[in-house]
């Protein structure tokens, strides 16, 4: 049984259809890229994963329970979290109550929540900021805040949008450390990037979409050799 | 701000500690003012902090800009007034079912307006509290309309009353400390700063606006109800939009998203006001032009200055 399974999700806006009949699954521990050029539907299809958006047709599954429809908080509560491509952090509170706020949020209890928070600043590099409001930090300080805000109760899938954009390379391989750790304990992650030496590096298995279809899904290196995807991403003639 | 100091927990610790400095200060008033007008125009000033504080729940600490504060006020004032014109129900009825009354209101509008931001919530919210002054207003047969209702007085001192309202003002602190300490503080602060990312959390973000809702306007209907007793007259003027405008005056100018802004923002924005009168008329200008300042070059408002 997959950790999450998706058949057939469809959604419109205005007569362009944005995500059109995808299907693709997540297995348990495994990482999934999921990318495609610009416009192609990835981010879309992480909402209607994560309950942002609903689907107009399609069912996904979570551990076997049939989720479509329910909403993001529901979904997080059983363990499916969302990272987003423009950060979502509480810019007016410190980024070490940020953390705590989301640990309460997941129902740990108080003394347990700082003492997960403590622990993540100082894996995440952030110990040095902690006490300035969320709004101080820089964007890569804020994207690793939210990876830490995702992780303060280990979710079971993190679907993380476009995690390395804009970070400096420093904080990218703390991002990417980061997630080959929490892989190693099992965690499953669904990581939708540009960025093809991480997704090679990291990602086991890749899905590639194009038009809001789903044109290419399989291990990483031979998802990047099929000519599906190097044309959706160089243009026709790219692979003659 | 830096250091651990910046830590909510401590801010509000800090903050809390000075509002309850400022009710202490307050406590020691009667001993130097006797005189029944001034005490009056402090009982008055205690009414709108508490107004101030129920406003500043919803706007300053839930990121939720009601235009409503003022229009719950006098519904709980009505609420005791027509329990005990109609049914002649006792005060220690009547106050209670204010207060649940406009918890209850203030939890349906909240359902109503969830899915509203900024100026449309603000307009909706307005709606609302003008619908409901204009019906009580034209509804003379059951309220007695323009004219005023007569409402039973709690007590004859002045005094009293300015301890009662002092020691409702004091248990509103307390328990507004506890909350924001609490789950549902973190929450609310939470959707403030971002209501999706809140969600995408796992915050149940409805819950926790509509609790924050039925919160806020049970805090204006024990004040707008306690008010009604102590003024033994209600009249629709007490939802005026204008009244609302002072409420957010006081928060915006004691600090917002803070527990002692709205309480000293209320005592001077109040004390000035009956100073002003004096001078002519012009309150409201002097007020609107401190608010733009205010809004401009000082947002964290006087409470803000000493952090």
């Amino acid at each position: 049984m997959s950790l999450l399974k998706a058949e057939g999700l469809t959604k419109h806006f205005g007569g362009v259809a944005a995500v059109d009949g995808l299907s693709l699954h997540v297995e348990d521990g495994e990482i999934l890229g999921l990318i495609g050029p610009n416009g192609s539907g990835k981010t879309t299809a992480l909402n209607l994963l994560s309950g942002f958006l609903a689907a107009e047709r399609g069912t996904v599954w979570l551990e076997g329970e049939d989720v479509s429809g329910m909403t993001t908080v529901a979904l997080a509560r059983r363990g499916m979290l969302r990272m987003f491509q423009m950060t979502r952090v509480f810019p007016r509170i410190s980024a070490y109550d940020n953390l705590l706020t989301a640990g309460l949020a997941r129902g740990l209890a108080k003394r347990e929540s700082e003492a997960r928070a403590a622990a993540l600043l100082e894996e995440l590099t952030l110990s040095a900021v902690q006490y300035l409001d969320a709004g101080q930090l820089s964007g890569g300080q804020r994207k690793l805040l939210e990876f830490g805000m995702c992780f303060i109760a280990p979710p079971r899938l993190a679907l993380l949008d476009e995690p390395f954009a804009a970070v400096h390379p420093v904080m990218r391989e703390t991002m990417a450390r980061f997630i080959r750790r929490r892989n190693e304990k099992g965690h499953a992650f669904l990581v939708v990037s540009h960025d093809m030496p991480i997704v090679v590096e990291l990602c086991h298995r890749t899905a590639c979409m194009n038009a809001g279809k789903l044109i290419a899904m399989g291990p990483t290196r031979e998802v990047l050799k099929d000519p599906a995807v190097i044309e959706a991403y160089l243009g026709s003639g790219a692979h003659a | 701000m830096s250091g651990a100091r910046n830590l909510w927990d401590n801010r509000l610790r800090a903050d809390f500690r000075a509002a309850l400095a400022v009710v202490a200060l307050l406590a020691f008033v009667p001993l130097f003012v006797s005189s029944p007008y001034w005490l009056g125009v402090l009982i008055v000033s205690i009414y709108f902090a508490l107004l101030s504080l129920g406003w500043n729940l919803l706007a300053g600490f839930t990121g939720q800009f009601s235009l409503a504060p003022a229009a719950f006020a006098m519904l709980g004032a009505y609420a005791t007034g027509l329990l005990n014109y109609h049914l002649k129900a006792p005060l220690a009825i009547g106050i209670p079912a204010a207060i649940a009354g406009t918890a209850l209101l203030g939890w349906l509008l909240g359902r109503i307006v969830l899915r509203l931001k900024g100026p449309y919530l603000a307009l909706t919210t307005l709606s609302f509290a003008e619908i409901a002054r204009v019906i009580i207003g034209n509804s003379y047969e059951f309220t007695r309309g323009d004219q005023g209702l007569n409402v039973p007085t709690l007590m004859q001192s002045r005094v009293g009353y300015y301890y009662l309202f002092l020691a409702v003002l004091l248990a509103t602190l307390v328990a507004l400390y506890f909350l924001m300490r609490a789950r549902a503080g973190r929450f609310w602060l939470a959707i403030r700063d971002d209501a999706t990312g809140a969600e995408s959390r796992g915050i149940d973000v409805v819950r926790y606006k509509t609790l924050a809702f039925a919160l806020s306007c049970a805090i204006c209907g024990l004040a707008g109800s306690l008010y009604g007793t102590f003024s033994q007259l209600v009249s629709p003027e007490l939802g005026l939009l204008l009244q609302t405008g002072l409420v957010i005056s006081m928060v915006v100018i004691g600090g917002i998203g803070t527990l002692t802004g709205p309480v000293i923002g209320a005592l001077l924005v109040y004390l000035s006001s009956e100073w002003l009168r004096s001078v002519g008329n012009i309150q409201l200008i002097v007020f609107s032009i401190v608010v733009i300042v205010f809004a401009r070059f000082m947002r964290t408002g006087l409470w803000g200055l000493t952090r």
